[in-house]
C-alpha cells in the first residue's frame, strides 16, 4: 500500500501524524521514519532556508514506480510505504521530505526506507535552491534523472 | 511550442515558461539546439545556462522522459528536466 503526494507549503506542511495514520497496521512489527531537512551549512555558507520546486506529475509517477520496483525487488508482505515530499519554500529544520515504512520485521524496514530516499535521490525530479545569510541564492547542482 | 522551466532552468525567464517556433516534428535534439541559441542571444552566451541545458532530460506532455529522437509535436508542452537533487 503506498500514499503518495507532493505538499504545497504554502498551504500546508508534512505532518508526522499524517505517516503514522497511514502506516497503522497490526500485521507490521516494524515501523521506520526517514525525515529530511533543511540544514544550516552547506559547503561552507550559511543556509538560512531552501526552495523546492518539482515536476508534480513526474514526482508522483517516480514514488509509484519506484514502490513498484521494490515490490519486485524485495516482495515483503503487507508492506506500507508513505511518502510526501514538500514544494516552496521552507526554512531551517522544516521537513522536505517525510518516507514512513512500515513492514513485518525490522531489517525488511530499514532496507526498504534506505532503498527509496536512494532511489528518490536518482529518479525523482525535484530541485533545491538555496538561500544564504548574505541574501544571496543558488540552484543546487543535481545529478542527470535515471529512467526506471 | 511551450517549454516549461523547472529547477536551475527557471533563471531562464521570468515566466515560468518560453514559446518555441520549431517546424512540425522538430525533435528534442533541434528543441536543445533553439534553447542554446536562446541562451546566446538573451545572456550574452552564459556557459553555466548551456551545461544546464546539455545535461537536461525531457519530458513530453503524457509526462514521459523522452530521448533526443522524440517528435515534438505541434503545441505540445515540453518540459526541461535539469539535473535533480531533492531529498
Amino acid at each position: 500500500m503506498l500514499h503518495a503526494r507532493v505538499v504545497d507549503i504554502s498551504k500546508e506542511k508534512i505532518e508526522l501524524l499524517r505517516a503514522e495514520k497511514f502506516i497503522a497496521s497490526s500485521k507490521c512489527g516494524a515501523s521506520i521514519y526517514f525525515v529530511g531537512t533543511v540544514r544550516d551549512l552547506n559547503n561552507s555558507k550559511k543556509v538560512i532556508a531552501m526552495t523546492y520546486d518539482s515536476h508534480d506529475a513526474l514526482v508522483i509517477k517516480s514514488f509509484e514506480e519506484i514502490y513498484q520496483s521494490s515490490i519486485k525487488k524485495f516482495n515483503f508482505d503487507n508492506s506500507v510505504v508513505f511518502i510526501e515530499h514538500i514544494k516552496g519554500k521552507i526554512k531551517l529544520a522544516d521537513i522536505s521530505i517525510l518516507i514512513a515504512v512500515a513492514c513485518k520485521h525490522r531489517n525488511q524496514a530499514y532496507e526498504l526506507s534506505r532503498f527509496f530516499i536512494e532511489e528518490i535521490k536518482k529518479k525523482t525530479p525535484v530541485w533545491k535552491k538555496e538561500h544564504y545569510e548574505d541574501g544571496d541564492s543558488e540552484w543546487l547542482e543535481g545529478n542527470p534523472i535515471q529512467k526506471n | 511550442m511551450k517549454l516549461e522551466l523547472y529547477g536551475a532552468s527557471r533563471d531562464f525567464s521570468k515566466e515560468s515558461f518560453i514559446i518555441f517556433n520549431l517546424e512540425e516534428k522538430s525533435t528534442i535534439k533541434e528543441l536543445r539546439v533553439a534553447i542554446i541559441n536562446f541562451i546566446e542571444a538573451n545572456f550574452q552566451n552564459n556557459e553555466s545556462y548551456k551545461k544546464i541545458v546539455n545535461s537536461s532530460a525531457f519530458c513530453s506532455d503524457k509526462d514521459e522522459i523522452v530521448n533526443d529522437n522524440y517528435k515534438i509535436s505541434n503545441n505540445e508542452k515540453v518540459g526541461i528536466i535539469p539535473p535533480i537533487g531533492g531529498g
